[in-house]
């Protein structure tokens, strides 16, 4: 590890596709580096302690829980949060679901599910319900019931395939 | 229409933000220059502070400035009456205001350049503090001999006693041929919205302290923060951000007075974020109530007399207590016509944290007794329980335990039929699988008002705009309403779409901020969709009228005023105290282990009157939503204390439902019996599918296993000591 005069780590990074090259603290967790120094407030912390998935990032294409992460466990590595998906002109096909099969209601949960179910699908394109459910089970929804979202998952999935 | 709106499931115009990661909620916004702030909580549920000794925190890196009890102008608050300090300490002119009634007591905030400075500086508060008898039990509390934890409001710590009283109790019970007894209870419930309570402050471009955090009423966060302050409401400007869940929990000030204190003192920015921990202790929580009850019933199935007893911990301050113990009150006869009814409501100070507002507002706890005495009635007299309630089911006409009629239609009877045609009821099997799982089905239905009333003046603004020339080019409708998550901004176009006959994604909407807009009243009671409903009707209506004057623009304010209600008579509760109600049966099937004690349940039907879906796929997601919440109350959430400490104050400790823990499906049946005051005929329902899910799911294990469990939750071990399996 680098370490600077205080103490700083020179972080190397990517994030959302852009390098960022930035001097922090080996204390500083993921999701408040994304969040405060970055600035990409769409990762949610919920719970600070990895229960509720809403902090949920992709580090090199995997889901991770960035509250449970140091940002220097990042160094090198590519990131990508629910705003690297894709944007309001041109949504990911997910995104796009859950817009279209009102698979969210305040949304607080939405940006870890996206980056949870992003994977799944690429790994398993053709999911069954119960895998769907199963896929889904570490993120935490107070306001859904889930039945919407399971729903809107099925429709990306419907979708991605044709 | 070529622009029909209502009655179509629209995609959520906000959901694009939520999508993308572009919505801001409270805890997402900065300023240039913004300071950070923590609060020091008082470690312990009742004590006097003597002394606050601030001057390391002062001095401690980053810190801008440490505030007390002494600097809040005018230290109380509280949505229904200022019980609470702002900041409990000595020093403030309000008498025992260093007084310290529960954990969710602030005593001082620090303000600092960054958050870990302030976090440290916390820390380095000395606060002497000097004990106070703990009282966690209401029954213990409400004794005459108890200590007086608000000695300037009375003698007693008995703070709301409403009493319902109609007909001859013993006449009454001298015609039952069966009587059931029981006593009931039901548990704390924490919201555990998925996003902590965050907010910003800041003055505005005129000067104004303005704060953005997120509630569930701009006016009344408005008026409480600018009470504790001093000044004039329009020195205090409140906007909402985006709001992550409700249900609530949000009625009541959590960050927004100290932050609009900082502000003022500092003229700068100022931010905090609370932890999952701070949340869950410092916001209030659902009501737990003790309930007696006795209730009787002739042979051939009808209710003769009812009487009841509710006491409710409303915890260390008002909050919203009177209200929801006045719903507790008209709920404790379930929806049946009862001749001969008495019921005797308590709300009782205890060192707890305060009871507040949530989801169902004293109605879960009240119709848990009511639809159990029901089943238990049923039952005794071999009665098919749906069809004893449709023998007792309120009707147009007959007199609620309030001595009036329930403003019609009422439609209960419709929604039994509609949950046990779906249910299929009458074709039930069991099916038997294991030898050790045992399913059973029970059967409850519930009512709900719509609307704060009780002889308040229900009322909602709303402005509407039409621009163009010739042809219309822009619709705005401008409503505080709070859009928490349940979709009332989706509503709240499609109901100015359909007046105007114009595309619904097109309208503008200019949202919760208290200098531009007009009182909304609450995003609660089930109230939004009729109340924002009828004010965004009638001005669009009115701007439409002006448009067609050739006005340009067209610009139309509108008031609704609901009908008159008035409040609880004091002896009798004779009253009319709601303009609308909305009413709901549910079938369920549960499974249940007797080796493990594990319920499972299979399936929900949930048939809700809610008068017009004005967005059917909004309507079925709230159901869903609210029974997944409803089952996370009767089954899975188990909030624990200790002597007034909470010890399940983490999201790790305190386990809401995943989709793991949920029914295994959800079917609901869209009743609409239309409401001749709602807008195109909708009723409430955000509240409605909560209602009757805890005591069907108690009537299925009956069913199932033969032993009626009186209290919630129904964990393993509560089932497995019902069943004599332990101790
Ligand atoms: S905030 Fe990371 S899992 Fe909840
Ligand atoms: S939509 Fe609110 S937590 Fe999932």
């Amino acid at each position: 590890m680098k370490t600077t005069a205080q103490n700083l780590f020179d972080l190397s990074v990517t994030v959302n596709g852009t390098r960022y090259e930035q001097a922090v603290e080996p204390r500083t967790l993921l999701s408040d580096f994304l969040r405060h120094e970055l600035g990409l407030t769409g990762t949610h912390v919920g719970c600070e302690h990895g229960v509720c998935g809403a902090c949920t990032v992709l580090l090199n294409g995997e889901s991770v829980r960035s509250c449970l992460m140091f940002a220097v466990q990042a160094h090198g590595r590519e990131i990508t949060t629910v705003e690297g998906l894709g944007t309001i002109e041109k949504l990911h096909p997910i995104q796009e679901a859950f817009h279209e099969a009102h698979g969210l209601q305040c949304g607080f949960c939405t940006p870890g599910i996206l980056t949870t179910v992003v994977p799944f699908l690429e790994q398993n394109p053709h999911p069954s319900e119960e895998e769907i459910r199963e896929a889904i089970s570490g993120n935490v929804c107070r306001c859904t019931g889930y039945q919407h979202i399971v729903d809107a998952i099925k429709l990306a999935s419907d979708r991605m395939n044709k | 229409m070529s622009n029909s709106s209502v009655g179509q499931s629209l995609p959520r115009p906000d959901a694009l933000g939520k999508v993308t990661g572009q919505t801001r909620f409270s805890g997402d916004l900065s300023r240039p220059g913004m300071l950070h702030m923590k609060i020091l909580f008082a470690d312990r549920p009742h004590a006097r502070v003597k002394h606050v000794e601030t001057g390391n925190a002062q001095a401690a890196p980053g810190v801008m400035a440490v505030f007390t009890a002494r600097d809040v102008p005018v230290n109380e608050y509280g949505l229904q009456i200022p019980d609470q300090p702002v900041l409990c300490g000595p020093g403030s002119d309000k008498p025992n205001t260093d007084i310290v009634r529960c954990m969710a007591d602030q005593i001082a905030v620090v303000v600092a350049r960054t958050e870990s400075e302030a976090e440290h500086a916390v820390k380095m508060i000395e606060v002497d503090y000097e004990d106070l008898p703990v009282l966690t039990d209401p029954l213990q509390a409400m004794k005459t001999d108890a200590p007086i934890l608000h000695p300037d409001r009375g003698d007693s710590n008995i703070c709301v006693h409403y009493k319902i009283h109609k007909g001859d109790m013993d006449a009454g019970f001298k015609s039952a041929d069966v009587i059931v007894e029981g006593e009931y209870h039901t548990p704390v419930q924490e919201h555990a919205y998925l996003q902590p309570e965050a907010g910003l402050a800041y003055l505005d471009e005129e000067g104004r302290i303005t704060v953005e955090a997120g509630g569930q009423w701009t006016n009344a966060d408005q008026s409480g923060i600018s009470h504790a302050l001093g000044m004039p409401d329009d020195r205090v400007r409140v906007i909402y951000p985006a709001i992550g869940g409700a249900f609530g929990g949000r009625e009541d000030l959590s960050v927004q007075i100290v932050l609009a204190l900082a502000v003022w003192k500092l003229q700068q920015p100022v931010k905090i974020i609370w932890s999952r921990r701070e949340s869950i202790v410092g916001h209030g929580k659902r009501h737990p109530i003790t309930i007696r009850a006795k209730w009787g019933a002739t042979r051939d199935g009808r209710l003769v007399a009812a009487e009841n007893e509710l006491i409710g911990d409303a915890g260390a301050y008002m909050y919203t207590s009177n209200k929801v113990l006045g719903n507790a009150a008209i709920t404790s006869s379930g929806p049946y016509f009862i001749p001969n009814f008495k019921t005797d409501v308590y709300g009782v100070y205890t060192n707890q944290l305060p009871s507040a507002a949530f989801r169902g507002f004293g109605a879960p706890q009240a119709l848990f007794m009511a639809e159990l005495q029901m089943n238990k009635l049923a039952e005794k007299l071999g009665m098919d329980p749906a069809e004893f309630r449709l023998n007792n089911a309120l009707q147009d006409g007959l007199t609620m335990n309030v001595g009036t009629p329930a403003p019609g239609p009422v439609s209960i009877i419709q929604c039994i039929h509609a949950a046990r045609e779906r249910f299929q009821w009458n074709k039930y099997r069991r099916r038997r699988t294991k030898p050790h799982i045992r399913r059973g089905r029970g059967f409850a239905a519930g009512f709900k008002n719509v609307g704060f009333s009780f002889g308040y003046q229900e009322n909602c603004w709303a402005k509407v705009e039409i621009h163009g020339d010739g042809d219309i080019e822009r619709v705005i409708v401008h409503h505080a309403g709070a859009e928490v998550g349940q979709g009332t901004h989706t509503v709240m176009r499609q109901v100015a779409a359909q007046v105007i006959d114009y595309p619904a994604e097109k309208i503008q909407l200019h949202t919760s901020d208290s200098a531009t807009q007009g009182n909304p009243g609450s995003a609660s009671a089930s109230r939004m969709t009729f109340m924002a409903g009828n004010a965004i009707k009638g001005a669009a209506e009115a701007a439409l009228a002006k448009w067609k004057t050739e006005e340009r623009p067209a610009i139309a304010e509108y008031k609704y005023l609901a009908p008159r209600t008035t409040p609880f008579d004091k002896e009798t509760g004779h009253s009319t105290p709601n303009f609308s109600y909305a009413y709901v049966a549910q079938a369920v099937e549960v499974e249940v282990d007797i080796e493990t004690g594990q319920v499972r349940v299979l399936r929900v039907v949930s048939a809700d009157d809610v008068g017009k879906a004005i967005n059917p796929d909004l309507v079925v997601a709230q159901i869903e939503g609210a029974i997944v919440q409803a089952h996370g109350y009767a089954v899975v959430e188990d909030y624990r204390t200790e002597n007034g400490r909470v010890l399940t104050d983490q999201l790790s400790t305190y386990l809401i439902p995943t989709i793991r823990d949920i029914p295994e499906k959800v079917d609901s049946v869209l009743v609409e019996v239309p409401d001749p005051n709602g807008p195109w005929g909708a009723r409430g329902l955000g509240e409605l599918p909560f209602l009757p899910l805890a005591p069907a799911i108690a009537a299925a294990i009956h069913d199932a296993t033969g032993v009626w469990i009186d209290e919630i939750p129904f964990t393993p071990e509560r089932v497995l000591r019902a069943l004599g399996r332990i101790r």
